[in-house]
């Protein structure tokens, strides 16, 4: 019985990786968003990392949100583990 | 076998050390490389052809005019998967130790009778 | 591993190594890969070098858990704080308002630098919070 999951994966597998073959691999369509960073990037944000100029500078207010990601982590973590008195 | 095949047959390998593993330390690695596989998918799809790295020159260089940079945008976004990936790992683990401390096994099938 | 001479005396001398390291990739955030993230998980990994070489109870005497917590959440209200700042003067939330400065130099990029510092002092304490939570269960239900 369990080698009949093995069998359905395997063919899920090669279904999926042929299928994604795709002639638009390195040249993407949609240029016009990449192209705006590219250029006004660093005369917007004195940055030369275009990527920090992104997560720090256009889209600060997801990095807030990515740190309370990460602080509810740790009280995950720390309740779990805690002696229950 | 460009990075995106490669990235799928990552996704296929965690998923069967999820499914197919009986131990819970095992099944939480397999748990690891499909976030690891998501990330790889995202930073292969913005790929140009002779690009180099997002990051430009120092000085006002001429040929910043005309070089072909990779795209910035699914870089920005992977760090925000890596840091659900790690917190991920971390409660789970959490979980584990707590598990093993109370039933003191670790292998799923026994832990189905308890 | 706790009683070797050679790992204990290697990881004093090397302390403050990983620490420059780890504030180095901070703040050239802006100039080369790098940044908050990515500099508060190796000044975490300090701490835990420190752990691994002298135990959890002197590591714990010198970097105690109830700092620690109160740095994070300190760190937290800072960032918000720092996004409050630009309202004062007239811009909108988290706006880059301080000046620019000059492309290449590490005193430019306005409100990157604050920024990055704040995100490595909450990555290093988040981390280091995790790290003592599972080190020092002690099999109680």
């Amino acid at each position: 019985m369990k080698k009949y999951y093995y069998i359905v994966l395997l063919i899920i597998m090669t279904i999926l990786i042929i299928g994604s073959i795709s002639p638009e691999y390195g040249n993407p369509r949609n240029m016009d968003y990449i192209n705006y960073y590219l250029e006004h990037g660093v005369q917007d944000t004195g940055a030369i990392n275009l990527v920090a100029s992104i997560y720090l500078d256009y889209r600060a207010y997801d990095t807030l949100i990515e740190t309370v990601v990460l602080f509810m982590a740790v009280i995950g973590v720390t309740f779990i583990l805690s002696k229950g008195k | 076998m460009t990075p995106i095949n490669i990235s799928l047959l990552l996704f296929m390998i965690g998923l069967y050390g999820v499914i197919s593993k009986n131990n819970l330390i095992k099944k939480i690695i397999g748990l690891a490389i499909i976030n690891a596989s998501v990330v790889l998918f995202f930073i292969a799809i913005g790929y140009r052809e002779g690009g180099l790295a997002p990051i430009m020159s120092r000085s006002e260089a001429v040929d910043s005019a005309n070089q072909i940079f990779v795209n910035p945008i699914p870089q920005a976004l992977m760090l925000t998967a890596i840091v659900v990936s790690i917190s991920l790992t971390a409660v789970a683990l959490a979980l584990v130790v707590k598990i093993y401390s109370k039933y003191k096994t670790l292998d799923v099938q026994k832990l189905y009778e308890e | 591993m706790k009683n070797s001479r050679i790992i204990r005396t290697l990881a004093q001398k090397l302390l403050p190594f990983i620490f420059l390291f780890g504030f180095y990739l901070t703040f050239h955030g802006h100039l080369s890969p790098g940044g908050g993230f990515q500099g508060g998980v190796v000044i975490a990994t300090a701490i835990i070098l420190l752990t691994l070489s002298y135990g959890i109870k002197e590591t714990e005497n010198r970097f105690k858990e109830k700092h620690l917590s109160v740095l994070e959440k300190l760190a937290i209200l800072a960032f918000i704080f720092l996004g409050l700042l630009g309202i004062f003067f007239g811009y909108p939330f988290l706006k880059n308002f301080l000046p620019l400065g000059q492309r290449g130099y590490v005193a430019s990029a306005g409100l990157m630098i604050p920024l990055n510092f704040v995100i490595s002092i909450k990555v290093a304490a988040g981390m280091t919070g995790i790290f003592y939570a599972l080190v020092k269960y002690r099999g109680e239900i």
